[in-house]
């Protein structure tokens, strides 16, 4: 019943998603259009570039699905909506998402097509940009919370939600987010612009359309991660806890796709730069300012 | 629901992931198979293909940050443990993570310093 209603409530922010993605990209608001574009790649050749390394190939798309599944799966949406509250979940996110790099890397190698092969080694430079604002803003929250259990982090913001509680994390957190899920200014791996698609590139028909819905599926995660560390969860007046979670993640996610909207790409090397000279020290001051903070206000 | 019962749920969880994509895939086949053709298997190389497979060895310009990366990457492992505790050991642990941390950061301003933060 919980692992049902968790995929339902995933799968539906999904489509949601691909909904005001599309709406965004061609200004028309098509409910159904997720459906059918879906339909047609079902219908469409899925073709296998001429040499590839076929595990790589195949396995990419799905790996990258599992991911998205298995973080959303340790991530609470209610109190006693979750499909498997581990005592180390705040680390199991972190364990999930570093195959994000693994699926990347292999849908680069795969096809042996050279674009795919740039865009998969650049997504490795950007993991090293991202990564640490990723871990390190959840250890900060994990100190609020005493505790790796994601509902005990929810539980220790019922009075003040952490973006408020520790402002600096959360920028850091977001963005990193964003970096993870390669979305606009950080689509490195991708770049439409500049290698043709990248890792999207040799993909067609049905493995395309796993892969589309793996991405947005990363997003809507990484929304919950946002909502569940920072933004206080189920917390809310007057709507049920499952229903303020999900207008959270959507809020989130909503706000992912627009940043990126009006952002232009960043370079690789720049984005590595900011990282480590402002984003890692900014990092670190967090945690001394959240671990002063616990110390003298009781 | 015990630890091991949680994991068995992720198991089961990412099997019927990888199950249910199987299936599309089988639809997919099943409502029709690729037609073989000349040249449609080409990877996107701007029409230009490439005479050897592309799995070479690349030149890794950000080998500073990666140093540094592995560095910080290994004290994450020691700061999660650190901070579940943080509160009950109070202000001691601060000084001792304190002391850990400016270390690293000594070592991210040498390394920017020494130029680690350009490519190569």
């Amino acid at each position: 019943m919980t692992v049902a209603s968790v995929l339902l409530a995933l799968l539906g922010s999904t489509w949601l998603l691909a909904v005001i993605e599309g709406w965004m990209t061609t200004g028309r608001l098509s409910p159904a259009a997720p459906l059918f574009s879906g339909l047609a790649h079902l219908g469409r050749e899925s073709i296998l570039p001429r040499s590839p390394d076929r595990v790589f190939f195949e396995a990419a798309p799905v790996l990258l699905l599992v991911v998205g599944v298995l973080g959303m799966a340790v991530l609470p949406l209610a109190p006693d909506l979750i499909i498997a509250d581990l005592g180390t979940g705040a680390l199991f996110i972190n364990a999930a998402l570093a195959y994000v790099l693994v699926a990347v890397i292999m849908a680069g190698w795969g096809p042996d097509g050279a674009y795919a092969m740039i865009g998969g080694w650049r997504f490795l430079g950007q993991l090293i940009a991202y990564s640490m604002l990723i871990v390190m803003p959840i250890t900060a929250v994990a100190m609020r919370a005493e505790s790796l259990l994601n509902t005990a982090i929810v539980g220790s913001q019922a009075g003040l939600w952490n973006i408020v509680y520790q402002p600096l994390g959360f920028v850091l957190f977001f963005i990193a987010a964003m970096a993870l899920a390669f979305r606009a200014p950080f689509d490195l791996p991708t770049a439409e612009g500049e290698l043709g698609g990248g890792v999207d590139a040799e993909y067609t028909g049905v493995r395309l359309a796993v892969l589309r819905l793996a991405r947005l599926t990363l997003v809507v995660t990484l929304a919950s991660a946002t909502t569940v560390f920072y933004l206080g969860g189920w917390h809310g007046p007057l709507l049920p806890p499952w229903a303020w979670s999900l207008v959270k993640t959507l809020a989130v996610a909503v706000s992912m796709l627009l940043v990126g909207h009006y952002l232009p790409r960043i370079r690789e090397a720049d984005l590595m730069r900011w990282c480590w000279i402002l984003g890692i020290p900014l990092a670190l001051v967090n945690i001394i300012v959240v671990g002063l903070l616990i110390l003298v206000v009781p | 629901m015990t630890l091991l019962e949680q994991y068995r749920l992720l198991l089961a969880l990412a099997i019927g992931v990888v199950g249910s994509v199987f299936c599309l895939y089988s639809l997919a086949r099943a409502i029709g198979l690729t037609r073989q053709e000349p040249g449609k298997d080409v990877p996107a190389s701007s029409g230009a293909l490439s005479r050897d497979p592309v799995w070479g060895r690349y030149h890794a310009r950000y080998y500073g940050y990666g140093l540094l990366f592995l560095a910080f990457d290994m004290e994450m492992a020691f700061m999660y443990p650190w901070a579940v505790v943080y509160k009950e050991v109070g202000l001691v642990a601060l000084l001792d993570m304190g002391v850990f941390l400016a270390i690293l950061f000594l070592g991210l301003l040498y390394g920017w310093s020494q130029g680690a933060f350009r490519r190569q």
